[in-house]
Parts: C-alpha cells; structure tokens; sequence
C-alpha cells in the first residue's frame, strides 16, 4: 500500500472536508478573547466553513468526468466514483444550510461558540468518508467519526435540559448501533476473511457464495444491517429519532436529517450493491429485499402516523423525515431487481430531500426568538399576514414534503415510484407509500393552515440574520427548481457509477 | 409558443410579477389582475377560427424531462377549447365580482385567482398525463387558500376537507397514470406520458378495470357524483363568492371532462362494465340533490346540490356513451358553468346587501331591485332548463342519449345483470323527473326570495345592481342566452370531436383482448391476431345505431 500523490489528489474532498474542519478549530483557538458581541463575533468561522464546503464541492465536481471508470484507493478502502461524488455534493450542500442556519440560531439563543462550525465540517469528514467506503473498517471509521461529532452537536446548547437529553439518548443508542455494527463486522470477517466490499461481493458471485449461507455470516449481515438501520432512523430501529431531533439545536437537527440520513442511505445502497449483489445474500425469500420491504412499510406507516398526533411543529417533522426515509427505502428495495436503474432515484431523493428538510428546520429555527422557540402549531398562526416571504417559503416546503407538484418532492417521489412500478410486485409496496402520502397531507397542511387560515394571537419575534434567509432562499428556491427542471440532475444520476458494480 | 401556451402560462407570469409590487397597492393588483384574465378571454377567443375540431391545435410541446418521456404538451381539440374559453369566460367574472366582496390580502387574493386560472387551463390543455397531473394538482391549492383565507366560519374544516377528498382520487390516479406509463414502456420500449400514445395501450380486462377505477374515483369526487359530494356543500357555503363561482363553474367539470378525456377511453372494457352502474349513481345523484336542495334553508346550499343533480345529468349523458348523449353532456357542462356561475353571483349580490343567506330572511326584494330581479330570472331559468336558455339544449340532448343508451348497453350484456332490458329507459325517466324538480326547488327560492311581501325591514332600500355589477352580470347573460339560442356555435365543433373520440374507443374496444392476455399496442394486434375481420365483428357488437351521425 502506498500513498502518492494521485490517490491524495482523488480523496480531495475529504482531504479539504478535514482540514478545513481542523483550521477553523485552531482558527477559533487563536482567535484571543473571544469577541462576545452580539452581531456576528464568529461569523468569520462560519465564513471560513462554507468556504471550506465550497472548496469540496469544487473538488468533488472537478473529479466528476474522471470517476466515470470506478477506482479504489488507499489499499481498496476508498472509492472513488460518480455515486459518491453526487452524495458528497448532496452532504456539502446539507452541510452548507447547517451552517447558513446556525449562524443566527445560535447568537439569538446565546451559545455561539466556534467548535460549532469545526464539529459540522468534521462531522461532514466523516459522512464522506462512510460515502467513499469500500471496506467495513472505513466504514466504521466514517461512521464513528461522523457520529461523534453529531453527538457533541446535538447536546450543544448547555443551557438546555431538552438538548442534553437528546444527546444522551442518542449518544447511548447510536453506541449500541456501533456496537451491532461491529460485532457484525466481526462475524461477517470471522467467515469470510475479508472486509473488502468488493472481496464480499467476488464472493458472492464466484465459488465462495456458499459462505455466505453461512448463519454466522447471515447473522453478522444482519447485525450490519440493524447498524445501518439504526443512522437512517427506520423503524423499527428509530426510537432515539424523534427526540433527537426534537431537542437538538434547530440546525443540527437540519444536518442530522439531511446529511447523516443521506449518507446513511448512501452506505447501504453500496453495500447492498457491492458486497451482496443481487439474490445471493437470502433472507428469507427475498434476500435482503425483503428485509428491506418490511422496513419501509413499517418506517412510512409508523412515521406518518406518529406525524399525524404531533402539536409540535418540529417533532412533527423529526416523524415526517422518519417517513421519508420509508420512501426511500421503497427504492432500495426496487435496487433489489432494477440493480442500477434505481441508484439515480435514490440519488435525487436524497438531493431534494436534503434541500426541503433543512429548508423547513430552517424556517422552524428562524421563527422562535430567545427564550420562546414558537414550535407549537399554534405558535405559528397567522404568520402569513405578518411574514408572507417566510409563510411563503415554509409553504413550498411542506408542499414539496407532501409531495406536491411542481415540486422536487413530487418529482422525488414520482422518480421512486417509478421505478419500483417498473418491477413486478412491487405495486402494493407502491400503493402502501400513496396511500402514506395522503395521510402526510393533512399533517402538513395542517402547518399552513394555522400560517394562512389562523389569526396571530400574538406578535412574532424571529431570527434576523442575513445567513438564515441565504439559507432558506437556497433551499426554497432549489426546492423550486428542482422540481421545475429535473431534468439535468436526473441526467447526472442515472449517470452515477459505483465501484464493483 | 402557441397561443396556447401564452394563455396558459400569461397568468402565472403576471402573479409572479405582482409579487414585487407592494401590497398596499390593492387597485393596482386589482386592475392588473382583472386586465390579465381579460386579455386571456380574448386571447382564448382566437383559439376557435380555423380549429379543427378532430386533431390537435395550437400544439405546446416542449421536451421537459426528455429521458422519462415527459413532454410539456398542450393542445385543444372540439372539446376542450370550449372549457378552455369557459374558464377563461368565468375567471375575470369572477374577480370582478369580489371588487368590494374582498378587502382583505387583496395581493394575495389576486395572485391565488391568477395562478388557479394557469392550473384550470392548463389542466384542461394538458395532453401529457404528467402534465396533467401536474395542474391538476397546482389548481388545487389555490382553491385551498380560496377557501381558507377567504372564506365563512367553518373555512378551515371546509378547505381541508375538499384537499383530502381530492387528493384520494388522485393519488390513485397517479398510480394508474405511472402504471399505463410502465406498461407502455414494457410494450412499446419507450417512455411516454403522451396521451396519444398511451390511448394506444391495450391492457388485459382486470388491468383496465383496476385503471379505470382509480382514474374513475378522482374524477368522481370531483364531479362530485352520489356518494361522493359531500365535500361539495361545505366548500361551497364556506367558499367565498368567486370560489364558488370557479368551484362550480370550472373545477366540477374537471370531474365530467376527465371522464370523457381520459377514464373512459383509455380503458374501453372497463367502461362496458361500469357505465350502467355509474349511470345509477349519476341518477341517484340527480334525485337526491333535487330532493335535498329543496329542503334548504340556506340559498348557497341550495344551489350547491342543485350543482350536484345537474352534473348527475352530465354523467348520465357521459355514461349513456352515444354521439347524442355527450354532446348534450358538453352542452350541460358549458351551460352550467354560466348558469350556476350566475346562481352564485346572484347570491353573492344578496350576501353583500344583507349579509345572510337564509331563505326567511329575505321576500319581496324584486320590488327593492327590479333590475337584479330580472337579471336572477333569467339566470335562475337558464339553470331550470326553459327552452332558449342555457340549460335546455343539453338536457334535451342528454336525455335523448341517455334513452338510446341501452343499444350501448345491451350489446355488453349488461340489461341481463339488471333484470330488465328497457333499464336505461327507466333511468332516463327517473333523471327527467330531475329536470322537473330543479324546476320545483328554483322557482320556489326564487318566489320566496324575490316575491311576496317585503316585510321584513332589513330588506327595505336595498340598492339595485351598480354599474359594477351589471358589468358582472351582461356577459352571463349574453352567454345564458348564446347557449339557448344558438347550440350549433358549439356543437358545430363538439360533435366532430365527440364522433371521433367515440369511433377510436370502439376501434380499441375492438382490438382488445377478450380475457388476460399481455398488454400491447393498438394496431399491433391486427397482424398478429387472426385479423381485422375480428375487429369488425366486435366493434359492430357494441357500435349502437344512430350513433355515427351524432345529435345535428
């Protein structure tokens, strides 16, 4: 194994991911007393990381046309192809819109502190890194990294009881996670004597699929799957999710959502593709389609039923995004039989996904003030009449997640849908997420219906801060253009490589 | 861009530029709105010379996501340039009609008007399913916000009631559009939303009855046919007046145009299976309306189920599936817009003046207004269906289809399942004695309302119609009266169309497979099959005398 500087040059995004993550923390270090003025003392480290996220965009972009032929890197732990490339650009623009966020979020509640903007990008570092994985150890390695510094995010806000609860329930169940992963790790390496995906999957397809008969190889994949269950929040894995969410920083709960949600999914559309192949991991009958099915039916079901009783705004969408990840689960499943046609669905979920849920955490942590975050249903009542730009936006966001047309979560949710119609048996599967869609209607609406339809019974007091309405512009906007003109992100998905495939 | 295209879309641009202009200026928004939907009406007028009713004209087609076949595809054929000129016709009414009924969020009651003109019209353009899909579902949330921000007491249960009776249907007619457009990629191994191209796809009989019965349930909410109109009465009492102008007047034909565009030609087995029992439905509904709109006390109420026994009458006409019996249908379609589009201005006039709606409150208010008296009369006629007005041509016509209906039906066997064969007759007798309760229920409001004494104090010195409101009113009578006197402006281009429409469904009904065989295209099978002798002998099956030549 030797590292030159070609493989540096591949694993750019990272690299950039990492190193900025490190500067603005020495940055925040050296900076002397800290400035505790009210109006931006540390906007500059915020400046500093969205130059950073720009910088790995750029990189990630600039590597497009040269991953179009999949390659491994560092001893075959890391690849290098269009699918994480598109899933690097999706968790950048996630972690874009933390950022964008948390600048007034935090000076209105009074804990700005400049670790905050370190532990985004570091937490990015370790989503691209479980992104690019091609082996279980970096995977774990990724994951770990990542969850760590959601951990220390989500209990950010000292001051508040509800924030630390939420980082110790998710702290103690995200650990129990790694530890299935691990132990799953361990038995899948224990029979087979690899932890290389792509060894997993050569594996599978030559003379050696019979050891993955095996029940301790079964059980560890498993294990695995549970892990990775647990990240993406599917039920019935999902019980630290809500409150979670809920007691988090507002804009942690944007990046927790999006980015971690997404390169959560990202990893299992690889493993399941690259170390199980097609038929030859069975659970069951289906193989791990089945165990997939079961999972969205349970993840969309309970989600938006759980939505459906929730008087607060944010919870209700902490259960809204568990729902969605039962959406896209309805692709994984379709990538059972459709194999590459439903990576490019996943993809642009994932994307326009990202951009609404941050979105709408956004709006819910612009209209609280110091003191009185306003997420109560009620709370929002009448804010058309007194803020139609921001009711306006919270609007094409909930209609997007409701999947509305001419919307991206229309167009999402179509993408999906479709392929999985496109393969025999899938159309109950199909007609269970409809008829989901319906019941997430009414939850939805019921927010802009307190927006437009409610007087205001008193006055609203919200974020002013010209990083938060960037921030909502981009998402509302691309929310918009998402769905308005698909067609060029659609083109670059269905076009997304994956190494071993 | 066609004219099409630029009528479409006109509106929408016009509510993005109002955006930026302050909100305090309400006149402006006003005056730019009322202009806009104007010039749309006149711009739609210039769709009828040289249309030719059979094909496609003023064509939109626009690649939108080219590699999943979806094409931004708009055009009109004989049938649905008139709903397009129909919307265009009501919405400016409409916004004329609320000048001081609304007064407040003026901006944003403009642009919510604005962008529900773009949905209608573009939903009824649409020869893309995506496409129409899309607009069908972008006019629902205006109608949403109508209700909600605009509307009575009980808005906010009214408002989510009426999404989320709508969005059943549609959701699963989103399923059977994804499912035909996988179908036909199976078959054809191209992807197409393109309603040409799909119309071709001849699916198995349990496919195209699954289909037909989830296209059916959206566009049966809509209509909205018995059972399914409850969400009708409460959106329109608690709507405001030009909602329930656009809501009776365009949004319920979305139900009867679907039906006759997509459901029921695209799923021609499915139609002879379920046409007799919608045809009950449909005459249920036209009994049970009448019957429950003359109990009302509330004169919005009132005209609401009068709405749900009139569009009954369309469906019947739809159902009976004969030249005659559609082109009284589009008759009816076209007529009621105007008519009960008038009904609710009518009661919007009355509503500002008096600010109720109850039948006891008012009598004897021809004599306070003698020139909205007369204005009412007609209108109220025109919806009664009095020869030379709105109503009558269509209702005539529909019934004279609906009575030959059985040659339709019996061809399918269906007399059999109802244990007599002079059915449809029977039902056709049963919807006429609609025709003569609608009489009943309307001239008995209008008595209770207009004539007797004025005793009651609040109706004294009521002010006639201002100039405003004649402005409203002139063009619903000129149209109230074009629709009774000359019917052939319109069928001379309808029925073209309807013949058309109906020799390409007998032309697919004959082509397609008697039991589950795999789907395919239409034409392929003439090869493949034993011949087209097979064709022809199944397409006489169901080919019902006299229904080449139509109604002239």
């Amino acid at each position: 194994m030797s590292f030159d500087s070609a493989q540096l040059a591949l694993s750019l995004p990272l690299l950039v991911v990492a190193a900025g993550g490190l500067l603005v923390l020495l940055l925040e270090a050296f900076s002397g007393t800290p400035a505790r003025d009210e109006h931006g003392g540390r906007s500059y480290l915020a400046v500093a990381a969205l130059i950073t996220l720009a910088i790995a965009t750029y990189a990630a972009v600039g590597q497009w046309a040269e991953a179009e032929t999949p390659k491994a890197i560092y001893g075959g732990m890391f690849a290098v192809d269009r699918f994480a490339l598109f899933v690097d650009v999706v968790l950048f623009a996630g972690a874009a819109l933390a950022v964008l966020l948390a600048g007034g979020f935090l000076r209105t509640h009074r804990f700005e502190f400049g670790e905050f903007y370190a532990l985004v990008l570091l937490g990015t570092a370790g989503a691209v890194m479980l992104v690019h994985a091609n082996d279980l150890v970096a995977l774990f390695i990724g994951l770990e990294t990542m969850s760590l510094a959601v951990y220390v995010l989500t209990g950010s806000w000292r001051r508040s009881a509800r924030s630390s609860e939420a980082a110790m329930k998710y702290f103690l169940v995200g650990a129990f996670a790694s530890a299935l992963l691990v132990y799953g790790i361990a038995l899948v390496y224990g029979t087979t004597g690899t932890t290389n995906l792509s060894s997993l999957g050569g594996l599978a397809k030559g003379t050696g699929g019979a050891v993955m008969q095996e029940p301790l190889f079964l059980i560890g994949s498993f294990l695995i799957i549970a892990g990775l269950a647990f990240k993406i929040a599917a039920v019935p894995f999902h019980m630290w999710a809500p409150d979670a969410y809920e007691g988090a920083p507002t804009p942690v709960t944007a990046f927790m959502a999006a980015a971690v949600k997404a390169a959560g999914f990202a990893t299992i559309v690889r493993l399941f593709t690259v170390a199980y192949g097609r038929p030859s991991l069975t659970f069951g009958a289906g193989g791990w389609a089945s165990i997939c099915a079961v999972l969205a039916i349970l993840t969309m079901s309970l989600g938006n039923l759980a939505a459906l009783r929730q008087d607060n705004v944010k919870r209700m969408l902490a259960w809204s995004s568990i729902a969605h990840a039962g959406y896209i689960l309805v692709g994984v499943v379709a990538m059972a039989r459709a194999g590459d046609d439903a990576r490019g669905p996943i993809l642009y979920y994932l994307l326009a996904y990202t951009l609404t849920t941050a979105g709408s955490f956004g709006v819910v942590a612009w209209i609280g003030s110091r003191g009185d975050e306003r997420q109560n249903v009620d709370d929002w009542a009448g804010l058309a009449a007194r803020h139609p730009a921001a009711a306006l936006a919270m609007t094409v966001l909930l209609l997007s997640l409701g999947g509305f047309p001419p919307t991206a979560g229309f167009f999402a949710k179509f993408y999906i849908f479709r392929v999985a119609l496109s393969q025999p048996g899938l159309i109950s599967l199909v007609l269970i997420a409809i008829a989901n869609s319906l019941v997430s209607v009414f939850y939805y609406l019921r927010v802009v219906t307190a927006m437009y339809f409610r007087e205001a019974h008193r006055p609203f007091a919200p974020v002013r801060a010209s990083g938060m309405t960037a921030g909502l512009i981009i998402a509302t906007v691309g929310t918009l253009a998402l769905g308005l003109a698909p067609g060029w992100v659609i083109e670059l998905a269905s076009k997304a490589t994956l190494l071993g495939k | 861009m066609s004219l099409l295209g630029a009528i479409t879309l006109l509106p929408l641009g016009v509510a993005l530029v109002l955006l930026a202009i302050p909100r305090e200026e309400e006149s402006l928004h006003r005056g730019i709105g009322l202009a806009t939907t104007l010039l749309v009406f006149v711009l739609s007028l210039f769709l009828l010379p040289g249309l030719e009713p059979t094909q496609w004209n003023s064509v939109v087609d626009w690649a939108w996501v080219p590699s999943l076949g979806i094409h931004f595809k708009l055009a009109v054929d004989g049938i649905s340039v008139f709903l397009v000129i129909l919307t265009a016709f009501l919405t400016p009414i409409a916004l004329l009609s609320s000048w001081s009924a609304v007064s407040k969020r003026v901006r944003e009651f403009v642009i919510t008007m604005l962008v529900l003109e773009t949905g209608m019209l573009g939903a009824f353009a649409a020869v893309d399913l995506f496409v129409f899909y899309v607009f069908w579902e972008v006019m629902l949330i205006p109608m949403y916000f109508l209700i909600g921000i605009w509307g009575g007491d009980r808005r906010l249960y009214a408002s989510i009631k009426f999404v989320l009776y709508t969005m059943v249907g549609s959701l699963l007619m989103l399923v059977a559009i994804l499912y035909l457009y996988v179908k036909h990629h199976e078959v054809a191994q191209t992807w197409s939303f393109d309603y040409d191209d799909l119309r071709r796809l001849i699916l198995s009989p349990h496919e195209q009855l699954a289909c037909f019965i989830a296209f059916a349930a959206a566009f049966c909410i809509k209509v909205p046919l018995f059972p399914l109109h409850t969400w009708l009465p409460d959106a329109h009492v608690e709507a405001p007046t030009a909602g329930s102008v656009i809501l009776a007047g365009v949004l319920l034909k979305f139900g009867t145009y679907g039906l006759l565009r997509f459901a029921m030609p695209l799923f021609p087995q499915a139609v002879e299976l379920c046409a007799p029992v919608i045809a009950v439905l449909a005459v249920i509904g036209i009994i049970y309306g009448s019957l429950v709109a003359w109990v009302q006390t509330d004169v919005k109420k009132l005209i609401a189920y009068s709405s749900v026994a009139h569009l009954g009458m369309v469906v019947l006409g739809l159902m009976a599936w004969n030249g005659r019996g559609i082109d009284g249908a589009m008759l009816i379609m076209l007529a009621h817009g105007v008519s009960t589009g008038g009904l609710f201005l009518a009661i919007g006039v009355l509503y500002e003046r008096r600010h109720t709606r109850r039948m006891d409150e008012f009598g004897g208010i021809a004599s306070q207004m003698p020139g909205f008296a007369g204005v009412f009369l007609v209108i109220m006629l025109a919806s009664v269906g009095l020869p030379g007005l709105a109503g009558f041509p269509g209702e005539f016509l529909t019934l004279l289809g609906s009575f030959d209906s059985y040659r339709t039906w019996r061809a399918a066997g269906v007399p059999a399942m109802f244990g007599a064969g002079s059915h449809p007759k029977l039902l056709t007798a049963f919807a006429a004695t609609g025709v003569i309760l609608s009489a009943v229920y309307l001239l008995w409001m209008f008595q209770k309302v207009m004539f007797g004494p004025n005793a009651n104090p609040k109706n004294h010195g009521l002010r006639d119609l201002s100039v405003r409101e004649w402005a409203v009113f002139a063009p619903i009578l000129v149209g109230a009266f074009w629709l009774g006197l000359f019917p052939g402006t319109f069928l001379d281009r309808i029925d073209p169309a309807v013949t058309a429409t109906i020799q390409q469904f007998h032309q697919k009904y004959a082509e397609a497979p008697e039991s589950g065989v795999t789907p395919r295209l239409m034409g392929a099978a003439r090869t493949t099959a034993t011949g087209s002798t097979v064709g022809a002998v199944n397409g006489a099956r169901l080919q019902p005398a006299g229904m080449a030549g139509g109604a002239q």
